[in-house]
């Protein structure tokens, strides 16, 4: 387990240099999409028998967070091919999965802070949500999920130019195919079956099922399915970082 | 033997990069391996540090076969790579607290290791600043100081000096003596520079287009070819030839038209003598 510390209080301390900066941009973010689709478009809208904005929150806190632990590519590509600093960690005396742990820790850690934002948010705006353990339970095989695909790609892609590449024609559709900003049931079919493959789609409805009093959106065969990307999505991480070579 | 390599072997796609090399590293010594850019040293490190785990060839440490794999082996070695991998936004002291955790050092003995490696590397007083901040020279120092935190008995330094100032070193040289003759750390540095190969390595591997093309001591090797070079330089070319006394090569010297400079053999004499090439062509 010293290796998953080491990593974690590496990203950490490079966190904390970072300060205000990190805390800002991980919260400006969702504070715009509520703006703006929240309040410039849904004002006074319904979606799904409630008002847009209540459905709204629980996706914001889904993209948002999900941007955050999935964010950690950026960081751990650029610590592995501009600054070597993974180098010193596959040089260390301890299991490649202790890496893999370490960064999908902080990757975790970093979407919380969207989603504190967020839940705060709705608490001050009078928005009733429930923080049940189901909840938490979720959001943290949301916040695993998208870590454990953060890294999968930092390992996988070796160029910042093929990640941004990789953003844009993944990261950004799943964003509007999976439920967040609308009811994915209201696209057309081929959007329809493209949210069916996201990940997204699954943990948003299962994190605004939990969240929203007397919502249906709930189903244990999400969660499952949740598990089960997860532990694909974990397979390939750890092949990805045992074949790592510096 | 410390290390022993049987016919090492890389590819990098169409790129051979090694092709079949074999030497040893005796406990306590300081070994160099010098050739050119592109030569083969940086990956034979990283063979031997497990940062590299596809290749063909036998390695034995002190004996016993080696596999990127196992773990035992990573806590014997400290590396220092080319490239300053400090991280720039860490202090000096979480720089080293990330390596000592890496390594399982906690607590008092963290304090103590962390204290040790910045008076043996002369960063005491700079604890507290951002890695960003320090020169060249006081990054490798650090990167040297970090892969010394857990006590390494094999310490290999790939290209340590490169892109440093004479002066900075010069100094990196009596840190990296100190540390072989202080610690008893065996040494395993890769360079191109002929004279880190001859001021520091009791032992020297020549290793050229991935073949290795001479191995021995460095005097040996020099001596091989002679004591004295006559560089004669035409007007197209410099022409070396070798002689056992000064007064040898004097007196060839003066029976000259062109232009030409006595001084000692060193190691890029020997380099050319095998391939036709200098060092740092």
């Amino acid at each position: 387990m010293k290796g998953v510390w080491a990593v974690f209080y590496r990203e950490l301390m490079f966190y904390r240099r970072r300060g205000v900066r990190t805390v800002l941009s991980s919260v400006i973010y969702p504070a715009l999409f509520l703006l703006a689709f929240g309040y410039g478009i849904g004002k006074g809208a319904r979606v799904s028998g409630m008002s847009y904005i209540t459905f709204l929150i629980p996706g914001l806190i889904t993209m948002s967070s999900m941007n955050q632990a999935y964010g950690i590519s950026v960081e751990v590509n650029v610590s592995r091919y501009y600054f070597k600093i993974f180098e010193e960690y596959l040089l260390a005396p301890i299991g490649r999965w202790e890496i893999m742990a370490g960064e999908v820790l902080y990757g975790m850690g970093k979407g919380l802070l969207p989603v504190l934002f967020l839940l705060g948010y709705s608490a001050f705006a009078g928005i009733g949500l429930r923080i049940t353990p189901l909840f938490l339970l979720c959001l943290f095989l949301h916040l695993l999920a998208f870590a454990l695909l953060g890294f999968i790609i930092a390992m996988a892609v070796e160029s910042h130019a093929d990640q941004a590449a990789l953003s844009s024609f993944v990261m950004v559709p799943m964003i509007f195919l999976s439920d967040t900003f609308y009811p994915i049931d209201k696209m057309p079919l081929l959007a329809r079956y493209l949210g069916y493959f996201s990940p997204l789609t699954y943990s948003t409805k299962l994190i605004r099922g939990t969240l929203l009093p007397g919502s249906h959106l709930f189903s244990f065969k999400y969660l499952l399915f949740m598990v089960g990307i997860i532990l694909a999505l974990l397979a390939v991480a750890v092949v990805l970082v045992e074949r790592a070579e510096a | 033997m410390e290390i022993e390599v049987q016919n090492l072997r890389k590819r990098f796609g169409e790129v051979e990069a090694l092709r079949g090399i074999s030497f040893g590293v005796f406990p306590g010594e300081v070994f160099a391996f010098l050739g050119p850019n592109g030569a083969g040293k940086t990956t034979t490190i990283k063979i031997l540090t497990g940062l590299i785990r596809e290749f063909q060839g036998e390695i034995l440490y002190r004996g016993e076969p080696f596999s990127p794999r196992i773990l035992s082996f990573k806590r014997v070695i400290g590396v220092v790579p080319q490239h300053n991998n400090v991280d720039r936004d860490l202090t000096v002291e979480e720089n080293l607290k990330v390596h000592c955790y890496l390594h399982g050092l906690w607590g008092k003995k963290q304090r103590e290791r962390i204290r040790e490696v910045l008076e043996l590397t002369g960063l005491q007083g700079h604890l507290r600043r951002k890695a960003d901040h320090l020169s060249g020279g006081m990054k490798r120092r650090l990167i040297i100081g970090r892969a010394l935190l857990h006590e390494p008995q094999i310490l290999f330094l790939d290209e340590p000096t490169v892109g440093l100032d004479p002066a900075v070193r010069r100094s990196m040289w009596d840190l990296i003596r100190g540390i072989n003759v202080l610690k008893g750390c065996t040494v395993f540095l890769t360079t191109h520079y002929i004279e880190e190969a001859d001021m520091l390595a009791q032992r020297v591997v020549i290793l050229d287009a991935g073949r290795v093309v001479a191995q021995g001591r460095p005097q040996e090797l020099k001596e091989a070819l002679g004591r004295y070079t006559l560089e004669i330089y035409h007007r197209d070319r410099i022409e070396e030839e070798f002689f056992q006394s000064r007064e040898e090569a004097l007196e060839r010297m003066r029976s000259l038209d062109v232009p030409a400079k006595v001084r000692e053999v060193n190691l890029e004499d020997v380099f050319l003598s095998l391939t036709g090439r200098r060092i740092r062509v």
